[in-house]
């Protein structure tokens, strides 16, 4: 950082009533160094306080510019301590004890990390004060990584947020999914245009029969004018069948292209979506929802522009009828057309409280039935139904309640237009009586057909305000998956030309919510070729580190790297492709043995895979099953046994061959006999990768040659295990739990005690 | 079953109905027990064990590892003065503003603001995903939960004024 040019830093743009405050508090000699803004107080109540770092000590000033000051000097910690909903700046130094040095709320905990790490770096006085405002730089950075707009992360500082780039251009998105078909639809909208020229002379039929044909007798005119009718009735019906066809395979097109784009985006988004988003609103998302915009969009290519043509038609042949009885029967159009803006107003809320009840059944579905044998074996039946009849019922009642508007909307609208055809046949009626000249009977049934007729399209566009709010509602689903930030760079970044292994952990900090840190400051460095065990107890980070290790989460702080490269920057399938990682509990597939062995290399041959299963011990019982590598398992892999799907991800690794290894307590759910196998399956795979394993069984880390015990998210030891045993701490207290558990359990089998 | 059935020894859960200990506060959030049988756990930090549905039962005594000592049964079974020690400390502890009145909302970019008045002042609530950041409890109580995870609650519903209720019930 350039001293000479260097300006303080702040969180926001500070007025000159603030600068005034802080420097009021700040000594005379002192430089800020940077100001970060608070929004509560001391006393947790919404105030804009400030924490304020100069280069000699730290300062807290609140909103009557009241403020403490603490020398670095003075301090020997400095942390920040999460409660629920807001968060502290601790500072603690032998003089002055503890102190709660300010409070906010997690809107800014991040940046007070940075803070509680630059003041402990000063105090500490290991390196110059523009080095260590790195820290503050980096988390300010990370903040300007954020929409303005909408406040999604960004891909980087400054890029175009993608969400907000999408939302104003919801129509070109629509667009992308018409344009492949748009010589079929423009071919539909031609042949509409036939049939609605084609439905526009009945009417001008009948006036002529009525007015000509029939008071002459003329049967020969009789008969010209049914032929005619006949004619176009063909034309008309059978153009709509050809038309309501071609529009079905479109339509059908359009949904299917709708759903597999919502179901791969939905394969690329990260783990942090799923973390709070159930699945079943994400399956309604792929089913319900993108059939209501495919509708829709029929809609608005077809019909509206079919519904415009018959209104403009209709209107031009009844002015030049009568333009006196044109105007009267315009009279319901305003009721009609208020109506419909009030109408959507009252509905669309309805329409996004019958989706989230409907989402809740389904998510009661996608838990339950899954899950059934839980529900069997702990006799919970009733209480799962009487779940499900709640969810059910508050759907219901959702439900009904539109239906009260949804109903009561067209049915006022039919009665407003029947009033205004009345209205036609009192006046036009009492014109034909009382002066045929000026219009007969024939131009009357003729203007009356045309009246209903000019009705259809204009509640057909009373009530598209109906579908366009429902359609609307189901976008706005819609483009939470599809415009949701995917993964970091998947199918882009970095390649290396070979993955050696090398992992580094330098400062790694993150957490799952603002609420709690699950990884703390962790640094550590695996060697290739390196098998390392992380222990701890549960909870204290083990699977975090994985789950960071395999990018599952790309929002933590400080840097991971392989083979000297930031994983973030590698290209994400590249990257995935090159570890191997077993599950606690493996997810199986309702596929063939043979397949979910193959699952991650699809193109596999055979006796790859068979060789893959016997490197896993995977292999001797698939060959006693009757249906051996045919056997299709169910939903979840049921048919195995724990240990059996276990081994057969262990095979799915071996297929792989993947530089790196990660194992997740593999065999925390299996018997001593199944460990065995599975131990030995590993051991033959891990031989030459660097490996993780996370174990709460010691006994299955015996060939690590390094340790690393995870203890409330922070590393506590690290070493050889002869090492960690030496310095007599937390791993030498577990191993002796687990020599003291394992002799119990030796004794009690040879005492025969189960 | 004993409370404390099939507990090891030593790992029994200390239980507090009524005027077992006297607490005193030594910072916002933490508290010393001194018992009337004569132990002391000092620096135990008080927490809901229900924080959305019982915000006065089972208040748990956590040490500075984060190790329960001991459970508070219910504040209301507490002596007064006990009572407030253990509240003011909880109180501190959960910032969960109460949303008295939402003045106005906004729908931006995909981004729901609600201005909203609580007890402890005028704050924006900004959601990014109304469908799961808003939930409906019992029919009646309203939880938020906002873009950087922190926590709104409305108790009643039906003590809204009007317009707010307006303004929220598109959303429920």
């Amino acid at each position: 950082m350039d001293e000479s040019s260097f300006e303080y830093l702040r969180s926001r743009a500070l007025g000159e009533d603030e600068l005034l405050l802080i420097n009021s508090a700040i000594y005379e000699q002192e430089r800020i160094m940077f100001v970060i803004t608070t929004d509560l107080n001391g006393h947790s109540r919404y105030a804009v306080n400030y924490f304020a770092a100069t280069d000699t000590a730290v300062y807290a000033v609140d909103e009557r510019g009241k403020s403490e000051r603490v020398a670095y000097d003075m301090i020997k910690s400095a942390h920040v301590k999460r409660d629920y909903g807001n968060a502290i700046l601790i500072i603690e130094g032998d003089e002055i004890g503890r102190r709660n040095f300010v409070r906010f709320s997690y809107k800014s905990a991040s940046l007070f990390d940075a803070a509680a790490q630059f003041t402990e770096t000063m105090a500490k006085g290991e390196t110059g004060i523009y080095d260590a405002l790195g820290v503050i730089e980096a988390a300010l950075e990370r903040q300007r990584a954020f929409c303005p707009k909408c406040g999604r992360a960004l891909p980087r500082p400054g890029a175009e947020c993608i969400y907000c780039q999408s939302k104003n251009k919801l129509v070109a998105k629509v667009a992308k999914y018409i344009m492949p078909h748009k010589f079929v639809l423009l071919f539909c909208l031609v042949l509409s245009g036939i049939t609605t020229a084609t439905a526009m002379l009945p009417p001008y039929m009948t006036k002529t029969l009525v007015d000509d044909v029939l008071p002459g007798g003329d049967l020969s005119g009789l008969n010209t004018v049914v032929f005619a009718l006949i004619f176009a009735y063909i034309l008309q019906y059978g153009i709509g069948l050809v038309r309501s066809y071609l529009l079905r395979v479109v339509g059908d097109n359009i949904v299917r292209d709708l759903r597999s784009d919502v179901y791969r985006r939905a394969q690329y988004l990260p783990m942090k979506f799923y973390d709070k988003t159930s699945t079943g609103s994400v399956i309604n998302r792929v089913s319900g929802d993108t059939s209501t915009i495919q509708s829709f969009m029929l809609r608005v290519t077809q019909e509206v522009v079919v519904q415009a043509f018959t209104l403009v038609g209709i209107v031009v042949i009844m002015m030049a009828m009568n333009w006196r009885l044109t105007l009267l029967s315009l009279i319901p159009v305003p009721f009609v057309v208020v109506g419909a803006r009030i109408f959507g107003k009252k509905i669309r809320p309805y329409y996004r409280k019958i989706w989230r009840r409907w989402s809740a059944v389904t998510s009661i579905l996608t838990d339950s039935l899954p899950g059934i044998r839980v529900v069997k074996s702990f006799t919970n039946e009733k209480t799962a139904t009487k779940s499900f009849d709640r969810y059910n019922d508050e759907w219901l009642k959702t439900d009904i309640k539109s239906a009260r508007i949804t109903i009561a909307f067209p049915q006022i609208v039919s009665f407003v237009i029947t009033m205004g055809s009345l209205l036609i046949w009192a006046v036009g009626g009492r014109l034909v009586i009382e002066d045929p000249t000026f219009i007969t009977a024939g131009d009357l049934v003729a203007f009356i057909s045309y009246t209903s007729m000019f009705y259809a399209p204009v509640t057909f566009f009373a009530n598209f305000n109906d579908s366009y709010q429902s359609a609307l509602a189901a976008a706005e689903r819609i483009l939470d998956i599809i415009d949701a930030e995917p993964e970091n760079n998947a199918g882009e970044g970095k390649k290396l030309d070979h993955m050696d292994g090398r992992i580094e952990f330098k400062h790694v900090s993150f957490s799952f919510d603002r609420s709690k840190k699950a990884l703390s400051d962790v640094n550590f460095v695996i060697e290739p070729g390196d098998i390392v065990g992380i222990v701890g107890t549960t909870g204290s980070g083990k699977s975090t580190i994985v789950n960071l290790l395999m990018r599952f989460y790309d929002g933590y702080d400080g840097t991971i790297l392989m083979d000297g490269v930031d994983i973030r920057e590698l290209d994400m399938e590249y990257y995935r492709s090159q570890i191997g990682y077993v599950q606690q509990e493996p997810m199986m597939f309702h596929d063939t043995i043979f397949n979910n062995i193959s699952y991650g290399t699809p193109d596999a041959d055979v006796e790859a895979v068979i060789h893959a299963a016997d490197v896993a011990n995977a292999h001797g019982f698939i060959a006693r099953m009757p249906d051996a590598y045919d056997t299709v398992l169910g939903e979840r892999g049921t048919g195995l046994s724990g240990g059996e799907r276990q081994r057969i991800s262990i095979a799915r690794a071996v297929l792989k061959n993947p530089s790196v290894l990660f194992f997740d307590e593999a065999t925390a759910a299996v018997d001593s006999e199944t460990e065995s196998l599975i131990s030995a399956a590993i051991e033959r795979l891990i031989s030459g990768r660097t490996t993780i394993m996370i174990a709460h069984r010691l006994s299955t880390l015996r060939r690590a040659n390094k340790i690393i015990v995870v203890d409330h998210g922070e590393i506590l030891e690290m070493g050889t295990p002869e090492e960690l045993l030496a310095m007599d701490g937390k791993y030498k207290r577990l191993v002796e739990i687990q020599t003291m558990s394992d002799k119990l359990n030796r004794d009690r089998d040879e005492l025969g005690i189960s | 079953m004993n409370e404390n059935d099939m507990l090891e020894p030593g790992r029994e859960r200390i239980y507090i109905d009524g005027d077992e200990a006297h607490f005193e506060r030594v910072d916002i959030t933490t508290v010393n027990m001194h018992m009337f049988d004569g132990r002391e756990f000092l620096g135990l930090e008080p927490r809901r064990l229900f924080p959305m549905t019982g915000a006065e039962r089972y208040i748990t005594l956590l040490d500075e590892n984060g190790d329960e000592v001991a459970v508070i049964r219910n504040l209301a079974y507490l002596p007064e003065r006990e009572r407030e020690v253990i509240a003011s400390c909880l109180d501190e502890y959960y910032h969960i503003p109460k949303v008295e009145r939402i003045t106005s909302k906004t729908e931006k970019f995909g981004v729901t603001k609600f201005f909203c008045e609580t007890d402890r002042g005028e704050c924006v609530i900004e959601l990014r995903n109304i469908i799961h950041q808003i939930k409906l409890t019992y029919g009646i109580r309203v939880l938020f939960l906002d873009n950087d995870d922190n926590r709104y609650e409305i108790p009643d519903i039906r003590r809204l004024d009007k317009k707010s209720r307006a303004l929220l019930d598109d959303y429920l």
